[in-house]
């Protein structure tokens, strides 16, 4: 290696580890929060612009599977057309009281501050986002957030003045105390390095099917009880294993949010080290 | 083009990248337009102005991610090697080699972000990760490097033939 590549690499190098250490105690938080302050419109601004060119790229990366998609599409669709006239009534209702039902609205109980997401974290290993409200509007590190509709998206893991870092539950660091609602059968709702989640210490004989909801448990008091964290679609039977594993979806897409709530009536309980 | 256009073109590579590539999907991961751009430049460019815009675009995504400042940073300096390693012009093309170091640019970068959430005590699959993450964004990378890459030539070759008054 010349000398003059290696002198740049140290100079890198020892300033990156300069950084890391100042960023321990939040040196930079100012210069940080101001940065994304600043960039937040601009953000907000792209993510609008190029989200059809996403979409068409997304759609291409899936295009050797649509092929097949189509064809259970179809088989799918004549299977549920004939159940659609039985359901069309009630789903319609559904529909009507899905589309009047705000969370505000069925839960006067609780306060919650609007926000905008305007950024992702854009490494792969996690999955976190930036939302347009902080410390100065009240958020603080720990509370947690939900989407318009009220299913859970993640905690608050950094609150800066005017931004907060948002971890969804799908973040491979995430543990969430998860119940399923029709049995109560209790586990811990973690996520992966693929986005999705498992409810994992749930009992080999213990009752969970697809379809059952997913709910949050008090246990840890890090969360409220009874927030809709997902929907089991997937129960696997792990022969000679003590727990099934429990494949979790959320219930909204957390890759797409546009605007989340932030449950500021709750606070995170400070269980003391025994 | 030059520096100034180098770090123009740096800055918003890292803003799409924070706003506008978590959006986008490729066998599952994130492409990073980051490490594409520095690649890109590195083979169109040459390595001087790379070696500068190597810790800016550390600087200017560690203030506009979650990690703690310098992360980044410290995550993309592995290539201020690779641009000695290009220089060694060890193919006619400088598509080969930029494709090769795009790819490995990858695994570093998201192996130091791995090394670091490890270190801070995060719980790492490391089988998943390198099956999950590491190698697709490799190939998603290296896929992305093609157009970029491509419209880096296309430009220098314009600026080059512009005749002289």
């Amino acid at each position: 290696m010349q000398v003059r590549t290696r002198t740049w690499l140290s100079l890198v190098v020892a300033a990156s580890l300069v950084f890391l250490a100042a960023s321990r105690i939040a040196v930079f938080e100012p210069l940080e929060n101001a940065a994304l302050s600043v960039a937040a419109p601009v953000e907000s601004a792209l993510r609008d612009v190029t989200r059809p060119i996403a979409d068409f790229v997304n759609n291409l990366a899936d295009l050797n599977t649509l092929a097949d998609e189509n064809q259970a599409l179809r088989e799918d669709n004549e299977r549920l057309t004939g159940e659609l006239a039985r359901l069309r009534e009630s789903e319609r209702e559904a529909q009507r009281l899905r589309d009047l039902v705000n969370v505000r609205d069925v839960r006067p109980e609780d306060s919650f501050i609007n926000a905008d997401v305007f950024a992702q974290e854009p490494n792969n290993q996690q999955q976190r986002i930036a939302i347009n409200r902080g410390t100065s509007d009240g958020i603080l590190k720990g509370m947690i957030v939900l989407t318009r509709q009220g299913s859970l998206v993640g905690r608050v893991s950094e609150a800066l003045n005017n931004v907060a870092w948002v971890t969804l539950i799908t973040d491979p660091s995430s543990a969430v105390s998860g119940q399923i609602q029709a049995s109560r059968v209790q586990g811990v709702v973690v996520g992966s390095t693929d986005g999705s989640l498992t409810l994992e210490f749930v009992e080999e004989t213990a009752d969970v099917k697809e379809g059952d909801l997913v709910l949050t448990s008090s246990l840890g008091g890090l969360y409220p009880a009874g927030e809709v964290i997902g929907q089991v679609v997937a129960v696997s039977p792990a022969a000679q294993e003590l727990f099934q594993s429990v494949r979790v979806e959320p219930l909204a897409d957390l890759t797409r949010l546009e605007s989340v709530l932030v449950l500021v009536s709750f606070q995170p309980a400070q269980v003391p080290a025994p | 083009m030059n520096v100034t256009l180098g770090l123009l073109a740096t800055l918003v590579a890292v803003l799409l990248q924070v706003s506008v590539m978590p959006a986008i999907s490729v066998f599952g991961v994130h492409p990073n337009l980051v490490i594409v751009l520095l690649v890109a430049w590195m083979s169109v460019r040459g390595r001087r102005e790379t070696l500068l815009l190597i810790p800016a675009a550390g600087l200017l995504q560690g203030l506009l991610d979650s990690q703690p400042l310098g992360l980044a940073m410290l995550a993309l300096a592995p290539l201020i090697i690779m641009t000695e390693v290009h220089e060694l012009h060890l193919t006619e093309s400088d598509l080969a080699p930029a494709l090769a170091l795009v790819a490995l640019a990858t695994l570093v970068y998201e192996t130091t972000i791995l090394l670091s959430l490890a270190v801070t005590g995060d719980r790492i699959d490391w089988v998943a990760s390198v099956r999950d993450v590491l190698v697709p964004a490799a190939i998603a990378n290296a896929l992305l490097l093609l157009p970029v890459y491509g419209l880096m030539r296309l430009a220098s070759f314009d600026f080059s033939r512009r005749p002289a008054y």
